[in-house]
């Protein structure tokens, strides 16, 4: 199909009004998890992606765009308000906006981290609009070698998000990997791992491992400190006009928008770093090219600014790799390459031919969820602040039931429903064991790819792995692989010996969510 | 229990887990002669298990780490997750059987009673809730999705 075609297809299939009802849903949803302390982004997306099956593919994946924008952009309502951040993308929102907050700004505060939070997002969807395509001219030039050596880098994220123990984040993602080889192999068919259960035969689906793992998990840690489910945080008032901020103000704060954006967007490219180390990142460069950084932290505009414009624009940025190489850069991210999957969609260099009508349709779900989130997270900022009110011992036992729904849905079968338990028992093994469970998901995602290109390149090599070395596409990453892993490992060794130095214990549990 | 038993216990599980993993590999019949065979990616992991494990085994072992011996302190209830637990396994396993209405009913009004405590108990509230919130899924599925949920042998 031309491009063209394409584009007037996504754009007919996007402005329908049950599509754009499903952007401002998802938007709104994403929000209320965002904000609400203990539910994320990652769940929001991992509980309404079985609800995608039975939609149109542009419907399905207009929801997962507003679950995943809104759900990013709310965390920073109870990081101002509650000075608890919604999501770990908004931990660095906490800075400025909880000191404005107790000074009486808390309106302001939320005004000007909603509206940059959607400038943010649009530069963002900007980046990936342009870079997308040029990526994927680059990657029409792979064969399956370099397919694997993609694969092998893509697993090489599992070292950056292995908190500080690559050793665990290895065994993760080993186990994400031995996972997606359950059922019938790919090339030959042959029945493997299923150890005469015939429900295994079509191995494990990707929604019942995310919903086990990010959502049942959640809820039962929430089961271990249930003496704690009803203890009162301390929730701030706010006054807001418009959004906060002055013309002027605006003008001024163009240099923090763009470099924060800047930021954020690279971020998101580069995999295995999430959106608040972006945040950290804007905020730190933005305190260190004012002319008063000594009042950051004090609870200043520029702060809120730099984080959340950084956070949301990571969105877009995200998306880059993970279209044009199925590279899922973050957690939210892997979540949302399930979700094309679900859809039959392979990320890849030919997902805009194969698929352009789907891809320009998530770029429009994106900019309208931005729109949407810049109108409606003002709007209805005062139900968003109310919501924080609901008790968990009552939200935690529905979503259980959304989790179930939402497994069984996905074969309709109830063996998934007794999976999520599985794998939810699974994720607290890690949490015990202190290992980071978003590897999983990277090695069950990537496990399929690396295995299908392995054996496709050794075939083609007659079995020899010198074929790997006759690429250089896959040198080129297998270089890189090295490097990135060599980086985590100095950056981990570093932070080891500063937490050492301050006399605290070394935290090996640590991820995005 | 302490980092040290923990990065042991995850050493010994995990060497196992390859242990197990290369031997179902092996058995894994190979049908292609051109290609490695289906069981070629599964023994490759499996080694890798079996030498990242013996790697960490062997830096647990061998290091020493001020922070070793330090045991986290925890004022979480064991009771409180395995009851937790308990209840979702009942739920999970009545899913089919029971039906999916009933089953969340009970299930509903079972854990919102559990995770809330004596100052925030609301009878009334959590059995309403736990009635409204399965029969509007339901109604969801069946009318608007057009995927039925299981009903059970009562049929509800």
């Amino acid at each position: 199909m031309v491009p063209a075609n394409m584009i007037a297809e996504a754009f007919a299939n996007t402005f329908t009004p049950m599509c754009l009802f499903l952007i401002w849903f998802g938007t709104i949803i994403g929000i209320i998890f965002g904000s609400i302390p203990g539910l994320s982004a990652t769940m929001a997306v991992v509980l309404f992606l079985p609800l995608t099956f039975g939609m149109e593919t542009t419907q399905g994946l207009a929801l997962l765009c507003g679950l995943y924008m809104g759900g990013i952009s709310g965390g920073l309502i109870s990081a101002i308000l509650l000075k608890i951040p919604g999501t770990p993308s908004s931990i660095s929102t906490v800075f400025d906006g909880g000191p404005m907050a107790e000074r009486g700004e808390a309106g302001r505060a939320l005004g000007v981290g909603i509206l940059f939070s959607a400038l943010g997002s649009i530069l963002g969807i900007l980046a990936l609009m342009f870079i997308s395509p040029l990526l994927a001219m680059v990657c029409l030039l792979f064969s399956a070698a370099d397919y694997f050596a993609v694969a092998v880098f893509a697993l090489s994220i599992i070292a950056s998000l292995s908190g500080k123990d690559m050793l665990n984040g290895l065994f993760a993602g080993l186990i994400g990997i031995a996972f997606s080889m359950v059922g019938m192999a790919p090339i030959d068919a042959a029945v493997r791992f299923t150890f005469g259960n015939y429900q295994l035969m079509s191995g494990f689906d990707i929604t019942v491992l995310l919903i086990g793992v990010f959502a049942i998990t959640d809820i039962i840690l929430s089961g271990f400190g249930r003496e704690h489910l009803a203890d009162k945080m301390e929730k701030k008032k706010y006054k807001l006009r418009g959004y906060g901020l002055s013309v002027q103000e605006f003008i001024q704060q163009i240099p923090n928008l763009i470099i924060s954006s800047i930021i954020g967007i690279g971020i998101g490219i580069l995999p295995g770093i999430g959106g608040s180390t972006s945040g950290l990142l804007a905020y730190t460069t933005a305190k260190n090219r004012s002319k008063y950084p000594e009042k950051f932290g004090t609870g200043i505009i520029d702060g809120v600014i730099a984080s959340e414009t950084a956070n949301n624009a990571t969105v877009g940025g995200s998306m880059i790799p993970l279209l044009c190489m199925g590279i899922p850069g973050n957690t939210v991210a892997a979540i949302f390459l399930g979700g094309l999957q679900v859809h039959a969609i392979s990320p890849g260099p030919l997902i805009f031919d194969k698929s352009g009508q789907y891809v320009y349709g998530i770029y429009l779900a994106l900019i309208i969820s931005t729109i949407f989130m810049l109108i409606f997270e003002r709007l209805l900022l005062p139900l968003f602040v109310k919501l924080l009110d609901i008790p968990k011992h009552i939200l935690l036992p529905c979503i259980v039931v959304m989790c179930c729904v939402g497994g069984y849905s996905a074969n309709s079968r109830v063996f998934d429903v007794q999976c999520i338990l599985i794998f939810g028992l699974l994720g607290l093994l890690f949490k015990f064991l202190k290992i980071p469970s978003t590897p999983l998901i990277i090695g069950f995602i990537v496990g399929a790819m690396f295995e299908e290109n392995l054996r496709q390149a050794l075939q083609a090599g007659h079995g020899s792995w010198s074929v790997f070395l006759t690429r250089p596409i896959a040198m080129g990453f297998f270089i890189v692989t090295i490097i990135s892993c060599f980086m985590t490992v100095r950056k981990n060794l570093a932070d080891k010996k500063a937490a050492e130095a301050a006399g605290k214990a070394f935290d090996t549990s640590e991820e995005e969510g | 229990m302490s980092n040290k038993q923990r990065n042991l216990l995850t050493s010994v599980l995990f060497l196992a887990f390859g242990v197990f993993f290369l031997i179902q590999a092996k058995g894994v019949p190979h049908k292609i002669e051109s290609d490695v065979g289906s069981g070629y990616v599964p023994a490759f992991i499996a080694i890798l298990f079996i030498i990242v494990a013996a790697a960490k085994l062997i830096i647990t072992l061998t290091r020493k780490d001020p922070y070793d011996d330090v045991v986290e302190k925890s004022d979480d209830s064991l009771v409180g997750g395995v009851v937790t637990i308990a209840i979702m396994f009942v739920y999970m396993m009545a899913f089919e059987p029971v039906g999916f209405v009933l089953s969340s009913i009970i299930f509903l009004f079972a854990l919102m009673n559990w995770f809330a405590n004596s100052e925030n108990r609301n009878i009334p509230i959590f059995a309403i809730i736990s009635i409204i919130m399965p029969i509007a899924v339901d109604a969801l599925f069946v009318f608007v999705i057009k995927m039925p949920l299981p009903k059970g042998i009562i049929g509800f």
